[in-house]
Formats: structure tokens, sequence, C-alpha cells
């Protein structure tokens, strides 16, 4: 009897160290007992409802005890970064087009930003020692990637943003995964 | 340590690797060379008008706002000299001038014309070749060559080279249209 898979995985991301384990123990107690009195989906449901009603308190938290400041920083610089830097790099390949050419960025450009990013956001999964961290790493990686979209100077297609924005926390958890200890 | 490594590992993976590839693909026969041609259903008279008048020019070649003659008396011919400007929405809309001389000038079979940016970033050359295919028919080829004075840029000409000769394409397809469509109307 588990809740909903994503739902624990964002409370880990929100939360702090500290806090996660008591939070998530909380409300798996009351999900357990949910469950019993009014079935599973009545119990997912208020699991969902009460993971995100206090995810904005339990990241304000986590930001007070420096610890997302130093994730989020760590994410910016590891993924934000790269995918700024090659956004400039292709500015300045298309820039020395002697006729000049369009903002739109060539199919092997955006696949070197995928890869670039997936290995950057790799790098940060596998620095992270638990899970909340693994979890708060991911989702800084997705935050990292969405800033430097929106900061490039190209517009990027829709399937590509999509898949920087899942595949860069995507790369970072499926990391710290292969790396945790069994 | 280990960690120490294999982040020297990843970076090494995507920074030198990728780099040597360049410097190697830099060194081959081709570099520098982007070319296109074009079958165009107009005599190549007109053709011809489409590549040696400025006002046309800016029609057909993207991103090019003005075309300006430093001596207003030759506008072309053999030594004669214009100034393409660009607009470089890549480079934050910084307008690029470009010097393009002709240092061959047959109408309307061919032209030749040397080309520097007048921040040193480039020189080079482009010739525009029309064979008249006859049936008021024109084969139009274009062969640029170009040479990267920044060693950076001249690091990136494999990747630049292969764009240039996509927009040079797409110029090209742009100027077909126009050309056809003027012809037509003619």
């Amino acid at each position: 009897m588990k809740p909903p898979g994503w739902a624990q995985l964002v409370l880990w991301a929100v939360a702090g160290e500290k806090e996660a384990e008591f939070v998530a123990g909380d409300l798996h107690e009351e999900f357990l007992l949910l469950w019993a009195d009014r079935g599973r989906s009545a119990g997912s449901r208020w699991y969902v409802r009460q993971v995100l009603r206090s995810a904005a308190t339990l990241l304000g938290l986590r930001f007070r005890s420096g610890e997302a400041a130093h994730l989020l920083a760590a994410a910016l610089v590891a993924v934000a970064m790269p995918l700024l830097l090659l956004d400039r790099l292709w500015s300045f390949v298309y820039s020395h087009i002697p006729l000049k050419d369009g903002l739109e960025r060539a199919p092997g450009f955006w696949a070197a930003n995928l890869v670039c990013v997936c290995a950057c956001a790799a790098l940060c999964g596998s620095l992270a020692h638990s899970l909340p961290r693994a979890a708060g790493v991911a989702l800084a990686a997705a935050a990292g990637a969405a800033c430097a979209l929106w900061c490039s100077t190209a517009t990027a297609p829709i399937l590509y943003a999509g898949l920087v924005i899942l595949a860069a926390p995507a790369s970072s958890m499926a990391v710290f995964v292969w790396r945790r200890p069994r | 340590m280990k960690w120490v490594k294999r982040i020297a590992i990843v970076l090494a993976v995507l920074l030198i690797v990728p780099m040597a590839a360049l410097l190697v693909l830099g060194h081959r026969k081709n570099a520098g060379v982007a070319q296109a041609a074009a079958e165009i259903d107009a005599p190549p008279d007109r053709v011809w008008s489409w590549i040696d008048d400025g006002d046309k020019l800016k029609q057909w070649v993207s991103w090019m706002v003005d075309v300006k003659y430093p001596d207003p008396q030759k506008t072309n011919g053999l030594g004669a000299r214009r100034v393409l400007v660009m607009k470089d929405e890549n480079n934050g809309g910084a307008l690029m001038q470009i010097v393009s001389q002709y240092s061959e000038y047959a109408p309307p079979s061919r032209m030749t014309v040397d080309v520097r940016d007048t921040e040193g970033m480039f020189t080079g050359d482009e010739t525009y070749r029309l064979t008249d295919l006859g049936n008021g028919r024109t084969r139009l080829e274009v062969r640029g060559r170009f040479h990267y004075s920044q060693w950076f840029a001249n690091l990136m000409e494999p990747l630049i080279t292969p764009q240039a000769e996509k927009k040079m394409a797409m110029d090209m397809a742009h100027l077909k249209r126009l050309a056809e469509a003027k012809a037509q109307l003619q």
C-alpha cells in the first residue's frame, strides 16, 4: 500500500533532508488509515492534495535552511550555464555565416544541447547522497534547464524544450538510483 | 579524488573530444566552401539583374537591410564596390557590414566578388555562374569560399560552413520564386 510515486517524489524534492522523513512518515500513516477506511483512490487523492498544499511551505523552509539555495545554485551552474554557453556558441556560429542566417538552430545543435544537459544533470545526480537531496537536485536541474531555455536567444521547438526539461531531472535521478547502495 | 577524475573525464568528453573532431574536420578538402545551385524558369539576363542590382539583392537575401555604394558613379563592373549591410539577430541585432568588390564581371554569365567584413572576421569570394538552358531557363550556380580570421571561428568552421550552405540554398530557393514570379508577370 503505497501512495502515488510522483507525489512522493515531489515531497522529497521540496522538503529538506530534515523534514522529508518526518513529513513523509506522517502523511504515510494518515494515507494508510484513509486507505483502510475509504479505499485506495480516496487515500491517494488526499495524499496528493496534502503534498501540493504543503509544497510551498516546505520549499520555503528548505530555502530558509540554505539547503535549497545551494541546490539551486549548483543546478544553475551545472545545468543552466552549459546550456546558456552552448546557446552563445551557436549564436557565434550563426553570426559567422557570411550572409547571416536565422535564429533557428540546426537539429544537430539541439541534440548536442540535450546530450550536454543530460551529462551535466547526471553528474549533479551522482553527487547527491540521499533521496531528498537527489530529488531536490532533479527539481533544481529542471528549473535550471527551464531558466536557460527562457534566457536563450533562439526560440526552442516545443519538443526540444519538453525533452530538456524532462531529461535533466530524469538523468539526475537515474544516476542517483543507479549509484545508490542496495 | 575518484570524483575529480570522473568530472575530468566528463569534461574531456564534453569539451576536448568535440574540439579535436573540429580541428580534424577543419582540415578537410572543402573546408570553408559553400555551394548551391538552382534551375530558374527565367532567361539569364533577368536572373543576372537579381544578383547584380542591390535593391533586388535585398529582396532575396534574408537579413540584408541595405546595400550601399561607396562610389555612386560606379555601382557595378570590375573593381566596383558595394557594402552589404546585414542585421545580425544572433549578435543582438547588430548591423554587420560586408564589403563586396567585383573581381570578375561578365554579364549575363559569370560574376565573382571578393567579400570581407569590416570587422575582420572573415574574407572570401563568391562566384555566380549562369548557364543558359534554352527555352527561357537558366541554371544558377553559386560557390562561396571563406576563410575565418579569428582562431575560434576558424575552429568552428566545420559547423559554420554547412549552415552557410543551408542558408545559401534557402536564399537561392527564394530567388528562384521571385525571379520566376517576375518572369511570369512580364
